[in-house]
């Protein structure tokens, strides 16, 4: 299964580095999209079948933690599993937003925990490649 | 108090470029400011238990390999002008981001503005809205075989006014 994957910050080069560290990881990736702030994201998960969410916090327009708020109040896409990647180091905003059901990763990452994380929250196994 | 904050900026700063940008840095002598003509330098500010900002000037060449490692480029291809801007401005939020649980803990809430490249043609406390008068309570040399880079950390409640939230 190849999975849909949406990415959502606000740094082109931030997007281009998950997108080079998603090509790293051996997650069968389908299409990538990406997005600027929340309001872009929301836009694209309108619009396309995305099976996984990245999502930044501090961008302009709207932020990830909005973003994260209207996705659960959509019944179409609270659904959606979502990670973020962002350089937060409160401990209080880290555990709200796992709260909203989001996991946690931590700028600068590692190809190791992206695919893990991306493992973990899929329910992909090491050996899962239907 | 200053060792200890610099001791920790050094440690902060070589970590996340290494890990950001495969860039392995070395602890430089504290000298001159660097030529303004052959750096680029940029601002991030926060406010928190303790509010100021984060300045962080690098050689051109730096950079250029700043950009280029970020984005996977191969050694003969050329970086941009907005993708060596948007590297600074995104390494800059995440050293701010891993500087400041380093310093106060993770019990604590800053908010940081948004990075800004500063304007070449004007003094760096000026663009980066610093009362001229402060001082860095910390600075931080790295060297890398192209060039250098460096931090100076200015803390003093007068910045938050000029914080911008994203």
């Amino acid at each position: 299964m190849a999975i849909n994957i949406l990415i959502v910050d606000d740094s082109g080069v931030m997007r281009s580095m998950i997108i080079k560290t998603l090509r790293m990881t051996e997650v069968p990736l389908g299409d990538i999209h990406q997005a600027a702030n929340g309001r872009e994201g929301l836009d694209v998960l309108g619009e396309e079948w995305v099976d996984l969410v990245i999502v930044d916090i501090n961008m302009p327009v709207m932020n990830g933690e909005e973003m994260i708020d209207r996705m659960q109040e959509d019944p179409e896409m609270k659904g959606i599993p979502v990670i973020v990647v962002s350089t937060e180091g409160s401990k209080a905003r880290i555990e709200r937003l796992e709260h909203k059901g989001a996991v946690f990763i931590h700028k600068p990452f590692t190809a190791e925990v992206v695919r893990d994380t991306i493992n973990s929250i899929l329910g992909l196994g090491e050996n899962d490649e239907s | 108090m200053r060792a200890k904050l610099e001791e920790t900026m050094a440690q902060v700063t070589i970590d996340t470029l290494e890990k950001l940008a495969f860039m392995f840095a070395f602890p430089g002598e504290e000298g001159d400011d660097p030529p303004r003509d052959s750096t680029v330098s940029g601002s991030v500010s926060f406010a928190g238990p303790f509010s100021g900002t984060l300045v962080m000037t690098i050689s051109v060449e730096v950079l250029q390999e700043l950009a280029g490692n970020m984005l996977g480029l191969d050694d003969d291809e050329e970086t941009t002008q907005d993708h060596r801007s948007d590297a600074l401005t995104e390494t800059m939020n995440i050293i701010c981001g891993n500087l400041l649980p380093a310093i106060a803990g993770d019990d604590v809430v800053f908010n940081i503005g948004v990075p800004k490249v500063l304007p070449a043609d004007q003094e760096i406390k000026e663009g980066a809205g610093i009362p001229d008068e402060l001082e860095p309570s910390a600075r931080v040399n790295l060297d890398f075989d192209e060039g250098q880079c460096v931090f100076f950390l200015f803390i003093g409640k007068e910045i938050i006014r000029d914080v911008v939230m994203p």
